[in-house]
């Protein structure tokens, strides 16, 4: 009760505050009472003694008056809820007048949210990849990433962003650096083992990492210098998401022991939630470097090598120092340290080191999804633009009908002003309800985006927040803004004595030009749009359509985690090769007997490995080097080329027989045989595999199709297939085709018993070869799948606006027409009339889209695949698409100016 | 002749009103009044409403607080006090003012010459 009196009392000071004159009014009334009193005791009688107390106060009204004008706590104040006061009015009237029309307010409103709503989506994305720096990063314009450079053959720049441990030891003594650290990964590693096996992802970031961003661990530490030295125990600090799903979040999570590829690592502390270190995507576990290091490399060497490129560099860059002389510097230091190989000419002397932004995808190595996604944002402008563009016309249109109520209005005294803002009012009343609608789907489109299209991108936290829906606000605005803001100057300038005179038709001519400007602009527009989707649309059937040589659709490709494997190829001992060779054969045997499997490969080049050798052609003194690097061999078994679908051109394949110890054939790929034997047949001919001396020659046996190594895009190379020998290294994975076109079902069923056959496996993944490939179509996806949405969306609100362009036209000219209608005009020559003026506003748009679009394709260019920027049939497609929907736009208005009655038209007037 | 009652002079009104606040600490707008008159006995005479005016100025400059409260006689009454920035105020007008009763001293005790 007391709370409540409490309130009561502060909202009467609020009140008080608002009107002072009862406080007033008290005040004055005690004191006359007290005066009063005062002479009543002196022997006054009561009247006379209260008219004295007034006569004392001066006069009270005067003094009342001029004290509640004091107290009224500022007059501005007042003036603002006065204003308010008069806005809610306004808004008030337009959401009638809305409200009176509701197919078009409808028609606006989801317009607006359309338009409005895919900058949502789209700001959500880019918010995250572009705008703001990753999350609990303190000052990070001072953080940067230092990226070598160097110049190609061709002059173009070449960025790396791969650097060796002592390249880090370097930077810690450059001196414009406040901090240095390094990091690597993330890489997917394998947590516990067997059928308990997760797979995590880890990333090893050194002691300094940490304190270097500025981040503090949400619980325990994050990892010390002594963690971060050779021979620690190794120690791992847990992601918080991480944390939550695997120890539910329990603060005795600290202490206890992880495996992780098979070592054993104590927790010692918590990350705070949405920390990924400098990049976006998802770390579960971070991981001491040199620990790290010694979990990827198994020894320590890379502590003092220049020869192992697996790691990243970030500085903090002091505030007083200079970027440029801060890479001049540590160019000089990185030079200077690798003077022995670049006198041994292993090292470019031209390198240079250079620091690149903290946001990744500002910077030189930015993903093509990232890009993508910057010019997508644009797209959404364009969508937003061609809405705007719509409801301007709407309004217009309907500025035009209410002509004669305006004037009417202006006649009786309102302000233009009053118009103008009543006008204003309504487009931002749309806009603002339009905004509303927009959230609801920017956050659909946003996680669709994000879950489809950028699945490695860690996105913490909901994708509607405060900064998108501040973004969003803005956009409404600002849509309100442009597509009210002709509308309302044209009500406001409305001439009275015209509008009156004519029945409210005035300067028709003038306005529909800006309203056949506005269709026009619509069209070019979406003109723009839909090449850009006609573009990606093809690279990514390009994309789609590259041969890979291999059967991608049926292939499931298995690698084992082995117990106590060395990761380092050529490292194992007999004992461990003969035992490896066991566990895969036993898998193989697995496989085999899985329901949907059609054949089973071993190989030692699982997806995308690939070994280089060196190789020796009796008679070439050496051997050309292809763009894309080489030869690289694969060491297989006799079901390898028939698994994958690889096509044996000439000769014959590997068989059985050539496992057996001392044969040495090959067969060769397409491109080597040309390559190496370009004038006679490479079948018979002999090369030395390996550098060593005492090798035999090795004798090509087939020739077969070129296939990719592992990815979409690779420049040509060769390669060759070499029998996995009883006595050769071990297989390192498996190959798995399945009978039916989707390889999915055969891999999940295979990964069950595959993890828990053996207790020296710790993991077994089993991945298809189109899981392998997709990531790599990604940009190409994303780029062909939102264009096109955005296109259509686009392509639909330019034909509605068209198509209501035209339709109020029709109805606005009713009295001509009819009029036409009964001198004679045929029904075919009206309906042609208003179609072909339809089919000349779209062709005018396609014109100016064509132009528009030829100068900006380019630009998208180096996005694109298979197909030129200036591509001529996805160009003529668009063309005639738009031309087609201008023409079926305008064919209902024409069929109705056809069904006019001339009667009925003249009788209206 | 009895001396006929003075107003005060132009500005000294606040400087009266804090000095009061200050010797006699909370009161309400007919203490500060009587209790001045009382003072001084009835030599300075301030128009009520005046009163109110400094009040209220001083109020909005955050020199005096003003706070309802009820008085001896168990009516609604607005008490107000001294604050921080009042008592500063109170310092400075004091100086203030001593400097003016100096120089209208030094003008009205001037040797003809």
């Amino acid at each position: 009760m007391i709370r409540l009196s409490r309130i009561r009392e502060v909202l009467r000071a609020i009140v008080r505050s608002l009107d002072p004159s009862d406080d007033v009014d008290e005040e004055i009334r005690h004191h006359l009472d007290e005066v009063t009193d005062a002479l009543e005791a002196k022997g006054l009688p009561r009247d006379r003694a209260r008219r004295e107390a007034e006569q004392r106060f001066g006069s009270v009204r005067r003094h009342r008056d001029a004290l509640v004008r004091l107290n009224r706590r500022g007059e501005t104040m007042r003036r603002g809820m006065e204003t308010l006061r008069r806005v809610w009015g306004e808004l008030r009237q337009a959401a009638r007048g809305l409200a009176r029309n509701p197919g078009f307010s409808l028609g606006v409103l989801a317009t607006l949210g359309l338009g409005i709503g895919v900058n949502g989506a789209m700001f959500a994305v880019t918010d995250r990849l572009l705008l703001r720096a990753p999350d609990h990063i303190e000052r990070p314009d001072e953080v940067h990433r230092v990226l070598s450079l160097r110049t190609g053959d061709d002059g173009a720049p070449s960025y790396g962003a791969s650097m060796t441990y002592p390249d880090l030891d370097d930077l810690r003594t450059v001196s414009s650096f406040a901090a240095a650290a390094g990091y690597s990964g993330p890489r997917t590693r394998t947590m516990g083992t067997g059928a308990e096996a997760m797979r995590v992802e880890t990333v090893g970031a050194s002691h300094d990492f940490f304190s270097l961003l500025g981040v503090e661990a949400a619980l325990g530490r994050f990892p010390s210098p002594e963690d971060d030295e050779v021979e620690a125990p190794p120690t791992a600090v847990l992601d918080w998401d991480f944390w939550q799903r695997n120890f539910g979040g329990a603060a005795d999570a600290l202490g206890t022991s992880i495996e992780i590829d098979g070592v054993a690592h104590t927790v010692i502390g918590v990350a705070p939630r949405g920390f990924t270190g400098v990049d976006l995507s998802r770390v579960d576990v971070w991981i001491p470097l040199v620990p790290y290091g010694m979990l990827q490399w198994g020894r320590y060497d890379f502590r003092e090598s220049r020869g192992f490129w697996w790691m990243r560099l970030v500085v903090r860059v002091r505030d007083d120092a200079r970027l440029a002389a801060a890479e001049e510097e540590t160019t000089a230091v990185h030079r200077n340290a690798r003077q022995e190989q670049i006198e041994t000419g292993r090292y470019d002397p031209e390198t240079r080191i250079v620091t690149s932004p903290l946001i990744a995808a500002r910077g030189p190595l930015a993903s093509d999804e990232s890009r993508v996604a910057l010019w997508l944002s644009g797209v959404a402008l364009l969508v937003l633009l061609i809405a705007c563009a719509n409801v301007a016309n709407l309004l217009l249109a309907r500025g035009e009908q209410r002509r004669r109520e305006e004037a009417v209005r202006l006649s009786l005294g309102i302000s233009r002003a009053g118009l103008l803002r009543g006008a204003m009012m309504e487009a931002l009343l749309l806009a603002g309800a339009g905004g509303v609608l927009a959230l609801g789907l920017a956050h659909w489109g946003a996680v669709v985006i994000r879950d489809t299209m950028m699945p490695d991108v860690y996105w913490a936290g909901s994708a509607v927040d405060a900064r998108l829906a501040a973004f969003m606000a803005g956009a409404a605005l600002l849509a309100g803004l442009m597509a009210g803001i002709g509308p309302a100057v044209r009500s406001a300038r409305a001439d009275v004595a015209i509008q009156l005179q004519n029945g409210g038709r005035g300067d028709a001519g003038r306005r529909s030009r800006l309203r056949n400007g506005l269709a026009v602009a619509q069209v070019a527009l979406s003109v723009v749009l839909l090449v850009g989707a006609g573009l990606f649309v093809r690279s990514l059937a390009e994309v789609r359509g590259i041969d890979l040589g291999v059967d991608v659709d049926r292939l499931a490709v298995v690698r084992l985690e082995v117990e106590g494997a060395s990761s380092m190829f050529g490292q194992e001992s007999e004992e461990e090769r003969v035992a490896n060779t066991a566990l895969y054969e036993e898998a193989a045997r697995i496989a085999r007997a899985t329901n949907g499997v059609q054949s089973v490969s071993l190989t030692m080049s699982p997806f995308g490995w690939a070994f280089s050798a060196g190789i020796r052609v009796p008679g070439l003194d050496s051997i050309p080097r292809l763009p894309g690097g080489g030869p690289y061999y694969i060491g297989a078994d006799e079901q390898y080329l028939a698994t994958l679908g690889i096509e044996v051109l000439r000769g014959r394949g590997l068989e059985a027989a050539d496992r057996a110890e001392g044969t040495h054939v090959a067969v060769v790929s397409e491109t080597m045989a040309r390559e190496l034997w370009p004038h006679e047949d490479a079948l018979g001919q002999c090369f030395y595999h390996g550098e060593e001396e005492d090798t035999p020659c090795t004798t090509v046996v087939g020739v077969a199709e070129d296939v990719i190594r592992g990815s979409l895009q690779e420049e040509a190379h060769m390669a060759y297939y070499v029998p996995l020998t009883v006595d050769g290294p071990a297989p390192r994975g498996l190959y798995v085709r399945t009978t039916s076109d989707d390889a999915a079902d055969a891999a999940s069923a295979l990964a069950r018993p595959l993890r828990s056959f053996s207790p020296r496996v710790r993991y077994a993944s089993v991945q298809t070869l189109r899981e392998a490939l997709d990531p790599q179509a990604r940009a190409w996806s994303l780029g062909a799948t939102l264009f096109t949405a955005f296109g259509v969306l686009a392509l639909l609100v330019a034909v509605v606006g068209l198509y209501s362009l035209l339709a109020f036209d029709v109805a606005n000219r009713t009295r001509e027409l009819g009029i036409r209608s009964a001198l004679g005009a045929s029904k075919r020559g009206l309906l042609r009339g208003v179609v072909l003026r339809g089919v000349g506003l779209a062709t005018a748009g396609v014109a100016l889209g064509s132009v528009v679009a030829l100068t900006l394709a380019p630009r998208v260019e180096q996005l694109l695949f298979g197909v030129g920027a200036r591509d001529p049939l996805v160009l003529a497609t668009v063309a005639v698409v738009l031309v087609g929907a201008g023409a079926l736009a305008s064919w209902v208005p024409g069929l109705r100016a056809t069904g006019v009655d001339p009667m009925e038209a003249l009788r209206a007037e | 002749m009895t001396p006929t009652p003075m107003g005060p002079v132009q500005g000294t009104l606040e400087l009266l009103v804090l000095k009061s606040l200050q010797a006699r600490g909370e009161m309400h707008g007919f203490g500060i009044l009587d209790w001045m008159r009382r003072t001084t006995g009835e030599e300075i005479v301030v128009e009520d409403g005046a009163l109110y005016h400094a009040l209220h100025r001083m109020k909005k400059r955050g020199w005096v607080s003003a706070e309802w409260g009820v008085s001896d006689k168990g009516r609604r009454a607005r008490y107000y006090g001294l604050t921080d920035k009042g008592r500063a105020a109170l310092t400075e007008e004091e100086a203030r003012w001593s400097r003016y009763v100096a120089a209208v001293a030094r003008i009205t005790g001037a040797e003809p010459a």
